[in-house]
């Protein structure tokens, strides 16, 4: 035994008003190649707000439209007040609208076509956003 | 027939693109119209003996069952090592050379193509192709769009890295900084992720050329962009 415990696995929120997406998310995280990642849904931003409030919660993908909120620029902001730093992605079947360009903006780190992602993709956005950007020397302690 | 100005990858996106996700999501789109499973721009430097994946500009969605324990690849690996004696591309085909990457990528073909910046860094785009090796023709059509595509990503991304003033998000991140305000609490204060600060922290040593948070504070004191 080495003592050592297995690290957690990635946590994934999904917030999207139809309950599909949701399967259809868990089929392509079973593709994922490497180390298991879990998933958690939530149909509407209250409950994301309340879900990320609790904590543990790695990388949201946060459907543009809500029904009944606007899009991302509306729903963004509200989990970034409930004190989430994690990476948000906005997730939607059409990112062409012009304002997508903005989504810096409004705290989101990420937008991606909802056929656009797969196993590929999903390993890609966990590393990318789970590696550290500074060096040792750039640690907060060396303040 | 292909149709490059048609492609995804050339289309609206390639003018949105904004950050290293964009551009894993063309150069992705890229690959696929090619019917590459798997790419790799991967940046070349000098005196190396490997070549790593997960550092600086480089993006891949290789899995890691095919990059070596420390996340790269040998220098000797053919599909790179042929950037570094040629600046022409060139397509492989699976019997007809000896390469791991290849190989262990369970492809019929690949494609290597040298490109490099105004700024003379090196990167190597490698495509892992499920079809048979790609003619002249096609061979020019990926080289002529992964230029393109790499261009764009020089403008947006790469080209930070010589730009010497501060954007006023920069500066506010400094000054929060100098404040003795972690990434964490800086994200919160500004609505951004923690990866978005610490993103904008980076940008700001290089800038400034300087290695760590005290003296990213000091260089600004000292230069007048926070009092």
């Amino acid at each position: 035994m080495t003592g050592q415990s297995a690290p957690t696995p990635p946590l994934i929120l999904l917030v999207d008003d139809d309950p599909t997406e949701q399967l259809i998310l868990k089929r392509k995280l079973q593709s994922v190649d490497g180390p298991k990642i879990d998933l958690e849904y939530v149909p509407d931003i209250g409950q994301a707000v309340e879900r990320v409030s609790a904590g543990g919660i790695d990388l949201i993908f946060l459907d543009n439209r809500l029904i009944p909120n606007n899009d991302f620029r509306e729903t963004a902001p509200l989990l970034r007040q409930a004190g989430f730093v994690g990476p948000i992605g906005i997730i939607s079947s059409d990112i062409s609208g012009a304002y997508f360009r903005e989504f810096r903006e409004f705290g989101v780190d990420f937008r991606m076509g909802k056929d656009e992602i797969d196993g590929n993709a999903i390993s890609f956005i966990i590393s990318e956003y789970t590696r550290d950007q500074l060096s040792e020397t750039c640690a907060e302690d060396f303040l | 027939m292909l149709e490059p100005d048609a492609a995804f990858h050339l289309g609206p996106e390639f003018d949105n693109a904004l950050n290293r996700m964009d551009f894993f999501r063309l150069f992705k789109a890229l690959a696929s119209n090619f019917d590459a499973r798997y790419f790799a721009l991967i940046e070349v430097g000098g005196d190396e003996t490997r070549f790593d994946a997960h550092g600086g500009h480089s993006l891949h969605n290789l899995p890691d069952a095919l990059l070596d324990a420390k996340g790269g690849f040998s220098r000797d690996e053919p599909l790179l090592a042929h950037v570094l004696v040629s600046s022409a591309a060139r397509s492989f085909d699976a019997t007809d050379v000896k390469s791991p990457l290849l190989e262990q990528g369970g492809a019929q073909s690949a494609v290597s193509v040298p490109l490099h910046t105004v700024t003379a860094k090196r990167f190597a785009l490698i495509l892992l192709c499920n079809r048979e090796r790609p003619d002249h023709k096609e061979l020019a059509l990926i080289s002529h769009e992964a230029a393109l595509v790499f261009q764009r990503y020089f403008d947006v991304i790469l080209s930070l890295d010589s730009i010497t003033g501060l954007s006023d998000r920069e500066i506010q991140i400094v000054r929060w900084t100098s404040e003795g305000k972690t990434s964490a609490e800086i994200a919160i204060i500004l609505g951004l992720s923690e990866h978005t600060v610490n993103s904008y922290i980076a940008a700001i040593l290089r800038k400034l050329q300087v290695v760590n948070r005290a003296q990213m504070v000091a260089s600004a004191l000292r230069s007048g962009m926070i009092n």
